[in-house]
């Protein structure tokens, strides 16, 4: 009877193992998923209809299973005298500012990842975990990730975390745009229980024809800028404002994509080999003139 | 027969709809540019070719608060929380001092005022995302007032949560606003200023004086007024001295005293000390008698503002007066006949009733008031 069952489970792990490795050599050809699609959706936060109820970091946790508590506790808004920062914990925090021009209410920020047109984290993630999808959605494949954090330091926004405080098997974690909802035609969760719809889900290219015609309509409420339009080139979720974005905390970032740098910089130095070969070059050269030194001290001495 | 009453009520409803969305018939006439609403150029009842909403630059209804409905009951999206009871008409007697109806009605036609559905999609998963959807039209609409005055942005301010209603709670929401009006504002007696001026830092604003002594009305002066000005809970007390912001323009925070002051001159306001009160008879040498004071400034003054001087004879606004209609009586003393005969000058000189009236010209030794021409009847 052992024998038998032995013998099953070893056929069963080979089978298995078999099917791992066909499926992981599938996947490793695959260079990581960065599609751009026309239709990519996106999310414009209108900073001056937010009120900051933060229904919305119920909504998330709510969403993605972790601790959330009961939504009536979060009508309290002592929190927001402190700033916060989006981790393992909460993917999405508001933080509250100073009024801006036009109005004495206070300004309030819902903070998540952007979901960059031209992702660092895709580039950064060594084991191709990361993707770019189709919806627009940053995502990643916790099975693929070694937790090597690199997406951390990549991110312009400082978006991904970690569970630091996990002994076996800890996760990054991030903002995913709702994927497993919006694939099953839902609304992102932060985007269906906001109050105010101060997030409008929509094609990104709907939503900034839609943010400008607002900048033009009540110049008084807004700058005029849409951050995410062009910033890193380009983010899903893009914000208006009443306030310069500087004085929002928002990084001051360039318009070109923030893998373009990294990445230029090291295809630059190892494009058609040229560090091995100057490295080789020069430590020939000084074995040239060691040896040539030496001919010349011994022709001195004879 | 079930269907067929199912059609007709779908029938007479989605009319009813269309009906409450027309302008009215004789919206032609109206002083608005046809392409703020029709696209083509000539419209018709059949293809009206109107513009998707928001539609700009339009021109909106005003309705007298007190003729808007009292109680709305908004219940088309409740869910978790039960229906809210919005007390319209109240809203509706704050608004005039901020704003007016368009403030929530925007983007209203000329006819008659539309529902906020008729542009605010019920759904959030729709095509057309340009305007927010009916339940955050709803919270923009209200949270933008009360989180300003309340600082806060809890739900339960307006919404009870469905298992803590019960059948008192229900009918008390209702009964809750029933018949009444906007209670009375707490006005402020007066306002101290700091200004930065060299002569004059201080200027004393009596704010009871403006609306119980002369009666100007709250709208003349405040008409886009914000909620805290009295709503706010943190508000600070009237009577600390207030000090000015240096920003403005001197236009700018002359603006609203200017409009009626244009001929006084700064001490009129600005003061070393705390100023008085006004007073008719400090202010303008003549005292106001029992049967002025109870009058409204306008019915000597005229309505409108900044208010017209007035000559001090009392012909100059009683000029129907003379010596056969002035009741003499009113004044305590009823004529005697013989007197009752006279023209006013012959006991007034001039007809300068401010004067102590004399006898001389008739008697020789007589004089008022020691003998009087009538009876002592009492004032």
């Amino acid at each position: 009877m052992s024998g038998k069952s032995r013998r099953d489970f070893l056929k069963k792990s080979a089978l298995i193992g078999a099917g791992v490795a066909g499926f992981s050599t599938t996947t490793s050809k695959a260079a990581p998923k960065n599609i751009l699609s026309e239709d990519r959706m996106g999310v414009l936060v209108d900073t001056t209809a937010c009120v900051g109820c933060r229904n919305c970091e119920w909504a998330c946790k709510d969403a993605h299973g972790l601790p959330a508590g009961n939504l009536e506790s979060y009508e309290d808004r002592k929190i927001l005298e402190t700033k916060r920062r989006p981790d393992h914990t909460a993917l999405t925090v508001v933080n509250e500012y100073p009024h801006g021009k036009n109005s004495n209410l206070p300004i309030d920020l819902k903070v998540q990842c952007m979901h960059c047109d031209h992702p660092a984290c895709v580039s950064a993630c060594i084991v191709g975990a990361f993707s770019k999808q189709e919806n627009g959605s940053v995502i990643w494949d916790t099975d693929m990730c070694i937790g090597c954090r690199y997406c951390m330091a990549a991110c312009p926004f400082q978006i991904p975390a970690f569970e630091y405080d996990k002994a076996l098997n800890p996760l990054i974690m991030k903002c995913d745009f709702c994927f497993e909802r919006t694939k099953e035609g839902k609304l992102p969760a932060c985007v269906s229980i906001c109050p105010v719809e101060a997030l409008t889900y929509g094609p990104r290219t709907e939503l900034i024809k839609i943010a400008r015609s607002r900048i033009k309509r009540n110049p008084a409420r807004y700058v005029d800028h849409i951050f995410g339009e062009y910033e890193v080139g380009g983010t899903s979720w893009m914000y208006l404002a009443s306030k310069d974005f500087k004085e929002l905390d928002f990084p001051n970032l360039g318009k070109n994509p923030a893998p373009g740098v990294s990445e230029s910089i090291q295809h630059g130095i190892f494009a058609y080999f040229v560090p091995p070969v100057s490295l080789y070059a020069l430590l020939g050269g000084i074995m040239w003139i060691t040896k040539r030194r030496k001919e010349l001290e011994e022709e001195g001495k004879i | 027969m079930k269907k067929i009453l199912v059609l007709v009520v779908a029938l007479i409803l989605t009319v009813g709809i269309e009906a409450q969305q027309s302008p009215g018939k004789n919206h032609s006439k109206l002083n608005i540019s046809c392409k703020t609403c029709h696209t083509c150029d000539v419209p018709t009842k059949d293809e009206p070719c109107l513009v998707a909403c928001p539609r700009e630059n339009i021109v909106t209804v005003y309705q007298k608060p007190e003729e808007t409905p009292e109680l709305i009951v908004i219940d088309q999206l409740s869910d978790r929380y039960e229906s809210v009871h919005f007390s319209h008409k109240i809203h509706a007697q704050m608004s005039v001092m901020s704003g007016g109806c368009e403030n929530c009605h925007h983007f209203n036609t000329s006819g008659p005022i539309l529902k906020c559905n008729s542009c605010h999609e019920t759904s959030r998963q729709r095509d057309d995302v340009s305007l927010p959807d009916l339940k955050g039209a709803y919270h923009r609409q209200c949270m933008d007032c009360h989180r300003e005055w309340s600082h806060e942005t809890g739900c339960n301010s307006c919404h009870t949560l469905k298992k803590n209603l019960t059948d008192t709670k229900r009918d008390n929401d209702k009964k809750k606003y029933t018949g009444k009006d906007h209670p009375p504002i707490l006005e402020p007696a007066h306002i101290s200023y700091q200004t930065n001026t060299d002569k004059g830092k201080l200027v004393t604003f009596y704010h009871d004086d403006h609306t119980k002594k002369f009666g100007i009305s709250c709208v003349s002066c405040h008409k886009q007024e914000n909620c805290t000005k009295c709503h706010d809970v943190n508000r600070e007390s009237n009577d600390k001295l207030k000090t000015v912001s240096t920003k403005k323009t001197f236009e700018e925070q002359h603006k609203n005293c200017i409009s009626c002051h244009k001929e006084d001159n700064c001490s009129s306001c600005h003061s070393s000390t705390k100023l008085e009160p006004f007073d008719h008879a400090k202010k303008t040498g003549w005292a106001l008698s029992k049967y002025h004071i109870n009058l409204s400034c306008a019915k000597c003054h005229g309505s409108k503002l900044p208010y017209k001087k007035v000559n001090k004879n009392c012909s100059s606004c009683h000029q129907g007066w003379n010596a056969e209609t002035f009741k003499h009586s009113v004044t305590g003393l009823q004529l005697d006949e013989i007197h009752l005969e006279l023209g006013c000058e012959d006991c007034h000189a001039e007809n300068n009733f401010a004067k102590k009236p004399g006898c001389d010209g008739c008697h020789e030794d007589f004089n008022y008031p020691k003998q009087k021409p009538g009876k002592v009847v009492g004032k």
